[in-house]
């Protein structure tokens, strides 16, 4: 149907008012067309560079690989040598130890700086860099300043704590305390990206709920308990996820043990993906390597799924 | 100031649909480009045809210090007169020597041609069936140039796998300055033990360590060990057994725990661990460190006007002097583009007899940096250049090389259980008897299985 207007100036259009049928895709088609185009490249990502590798993996571990291209099929002989390795088991330990620690304080220590920087005061914005500032630095890098820091006697911190007589404390040269070292580390290095995380979810609770708590009377805690809090559980679960899957593997579980201490001293801080570097490019035995991969990643998947369940996955209750 | 070319445009879904689809393709043919960026020398053993590349951790160097040079003047030296050209390619010693670009490339055939392996690393890669025999590209006059014994950790079956740069023993440093600050004089620099952790003790300060041992492990820290094992008799496997449940390896772990036990030992060296001599005795963190003769060279090129002395290492009750004499050599990958020119380049780069050979060797061992030279004809040489007649490298050549013995090649799954004991003892006050106990079991459970080359 077309309508014919005559324009202000006179002149006379025919303009179309209503679009013509048209053939091909509904509405709710498109947008889903439209949602894999945006998902694609990062599907793509994960498939070429996580879910491809992850097979291989997976096939890798039922074979001995020397080192030097030579595979020998040996079926499930990877995962029965595991049985047997304690060195495997008291890596899993260290890590289990530095997952214990390291993700309850990560948590604590963000979100208590979230909620510090969450409101505007002067100077915030420098304030949430200055927190933040770590996590840009590469890792290697924040190795060697603490390392740097750290040296027993003569470093900053023994400097700090000589009024003490605890300058000859070595942090990361006795296993008493170089895991703790490593634990506070990586907090120091991970705390601004989780704070981040935190306030964008504080971000998201509306301010009148808070205020209607206060105008009912609430305190400063109970506004936190009773409605900060229970509307933080997405963000808090994707938080405990993440960080409990970095700790695992991520880049601090290696490139922070690397290079402050090389898993020692006495294998104190080798973590598992250290103990998995060390079979893959020390000993050669890449099969081996792969096969405790698997273990690792079902570890990860059971402890994702144990959280999902046990938190629901971090979805509100009326959800 | 806007671009006007974007002015008042609105973007639709289906623009950014478009673009969207423009950018998955873009993507698709610029991932084969990204791909080939940085990838000029393929990082393997896969250089351009008719060139072979030579995997190392001195040259060429950004800072193009003299070792880096050396490196570079030898391969251009050889690409000048031969057809097949070598390719240096430069990995940092931190990536070479702990990182996973070697291993890779070896694991997915792009091993380089030519590469360089301690004795530690030997059996690794022989057992692996990399290494190409060297011996038919030596005239006897080369072999025998050899000082008796440099070759053995590098031959199987009489076969030469491997020619080494260079020897490299191990001393006891010490710093002259802070000896006379201490009230200590040559006259105290341990002999013994027991001697070295009494001055250890007394050259302890509140920022002061009187001694440091490397306390990093790996295959570097138990180079450094394995002399005070050594010095009392002991050896991690002998006759193809595990023979490192012994008095004499029992006492040397001791030795090392209570080092730190008596806090006169660092329990974490500066910098990159207790090789460097720059970052722990030259800074004052330390009194006394044991390193090797690189540090001399160290020591002359950063700290002309420091006073500093270099003694054997000190000798347990009863025992004999000893130290390990380690040192990088020259391989070619027998799965490599072309083992045989690969061979023929390092038999001319390390073995010519001739005195352009002679010269180039010793300005290795002598001038860009300080080792025992692992030849009679360059060590003649460098003594006519007067280089072994005076100061510390009088030192090792008259006290401490007589001692000396071959860096063991011991397989990684030895190595470690080796190493676990010397942590465990030295940095978690584990018993000495019961560590030195549980390495044994672990290394004959492995020996019991092991095919490789004979273990030395």
């Amino acid at each position: 149907m077309t309508v014919t207007t005559t324009a202000p100036s006179g002149q006379v259009a025919a303009r179309p008012t209503a679009p013509p049928p048209r053939r091909g895709l509904s509405r709710r088609s498109r947008e889903a067309v439209a949602a894999y185009a945006f998902l694609a490249p990062d599907l793509l990502g994960l498939l070429v560079f996580v879910a491809l590798p992850m097979a291989l993996a997976f096939g890798v571990a039922f074979y001995k690989v020397d080192g030097f291209g030579n595979y020998q099929y040996v079926g499930l002989n990877n995962y029965r040598l595991m049985m047997h390795d304690t060195e495997l088991w008291d890596s899993l330990l260290v890590t289990a130890k530095y997952v214990v620690a390291f993700v309850p304080i990560a948590f604590v220590v963000s979100l208590g700086l979230a909620l510090l920087v969450r409101h505007h005061f002067r100077g915030v914005g420098w304030v949430r860099a200055a927190f933040f500032l770590p996590n840009v630095i590469s890792l290697v890098v924040v190795g060697l300043l603490w390392q740097f820091l750290l040296v027993e006697k003569r470093g900053a911190v023994a400097a700090l704590l000589r009024p003490f007589g605890l300058q000859d404390t070595s942090f990361l040269g006795s296993p008493t305390f170089a895991l703790g070292t490593y634990v506070l580390i990586s907090v120091w290095f991970l705390m601004g990206y989780q704070m981040l995380v935190f306030l964008a979810g504080l971000k998201d609770i509306p301010a009148e709920l808070e205020d209607a708590a206060e105008v009912d009377g609430a305190s400063t805690w109970q506004r936190f308990r009773y409605v900060t809090w229970p509307l933080l559980r997405p963000t808090s679960f994707f938080v405990l996820v993440n960080s409990t899957i970095g700790a695992v593997t991520g880049l601090q579980a290696f490139d922070l043990v690397y290079v402050l201490t090389r898993g020692g001293p006495a294998r104190s801080t080798s973590t598992v993906v250290f103990y998995i570097y060390e079979q893959a490019f020390t000993f050669n035995n890449m099969g081996y390597a792969a096969a405790m991969t698997t273990l690792v990643v079902g570890l990860l998947v059971i402890g994702t799924a144990l959280m999902f369940a046990l938190s629901r996955g971090g979805r509100f209750d009326e959800d | 100031m806007s671009n006007p070319q974007f002015a008042d445009r609105t973007f639709g879904r289906r623009t950014v649909l478009r673009g969207a689809f423009g950018a998955l393709a873009g993507a698709a043919m610029a991932g084969p480009v990204l791909s080939a960026c940085g990838n000029d020398d393929k990082a393997g053993g896969s250089g351009k045809s008719g060139e072979l590349v030579f995997w190392n951790f001195y040259g060429p160097a950004d800072d193009k210090n003299p070792q880096s040079q050396w490196f570079v003047d030898l391969v251009a030296k050889w690409n000048a007169n031969n057809d097949v050209k070598i390719k240096l390619h430069y990995l940092p010693v931190k990536e070479y020597l702990g990182g996973t670009q070697l291993q890779t490339a070896f694991q997915s055939g792009q091993g380089p041609d030519i590469f360089i392996i301690s004795p530690g690393d030997f059996l690794r890669y022989y057992n692996g069936g990399v290494l190409t025999d060297l011996t038919p590209h030596l005239s006897d006059d080369a072999k025998n140039d050899y000082i008796p014994g440099v070759l053995d950790t590098r031959k199987v079956d009489d076969k030469i796998y491997g020619l080494p740069m260079e020897v490299e023993p191990l001393a006891l440093f010490y710093s002259i300055p802070t000896f006379e600050k201490a009230k200590l004089s040559e006259a105290d620099v341990p002999k013994t033990w027991d001697q070295l952790l009494d001055v250890a003790q007394k050259l302890t300060t509140k920022d002061r360590a009187g001694m440091l041992f490397e306390t990093i492990p790996g295959y570097y820290q138990n180079f450094t060990w394995y002399p005070f094992m050594w010095m009392g008799g002991g050896e991690a496997v002998k006759d193809g057994k595990a023979a490192f449940d012994s008095p004499a390896v029992v006492q040397a772990l001791k030795f090392w725990q209570d080092s730190i036990n008596m806090k006169v030992a660092l329990r974490k060296p500066l910098g990159d661990g207790a090789g460097n001599i720059n970052t722990n005795m030259v800074s004052g963190a330390v009194a006394m460190q044991q390193t090797g003769i690189w540090s001399v060279s160290d020591m002359s090129r950063l700290h002309k006007n420091y006073k500093y002395g270099v003694a054997p290492l000190p000798l347990p009750p009863g025992g004999s002097a000893s130290t390990d004499m380690g040192g990088w050599a020259f391989v070619a990958n027998a799965k490599g583009k072309d083992p045989e020119t690969a061979a023929k380049f390092i038999a001319w780069a390390l073995a010519s007899t001739d005195a352009e050979g002679v010269e180039r060797h010793r300005r290795w061992n002598t001038v860009v940096k300080t080792n025992l030279p692992p030849r009679k004809s360059v060590q003649q040489a460098a003594d006519a250049h007067g280089t072994f007649k005076t100061g510390a490298l009088q030192t090792f050549a008259s006290q401490i090389v007589p001692a000396g013995r071959a860096e063991p090649r011991l397989p990684p799954e030895v190595y470690k259980p080796i190493s676990d004991a010397i942590q465990a003892c030295q940095l978690a006050g584990a018993d000495p008897a019961k560590a030195a106990a549980d390495a044994a079991q672990k290394i004959d459970g492995f020996l019991k299985t092991y095919q490789g080359a004979a273990i030395l």
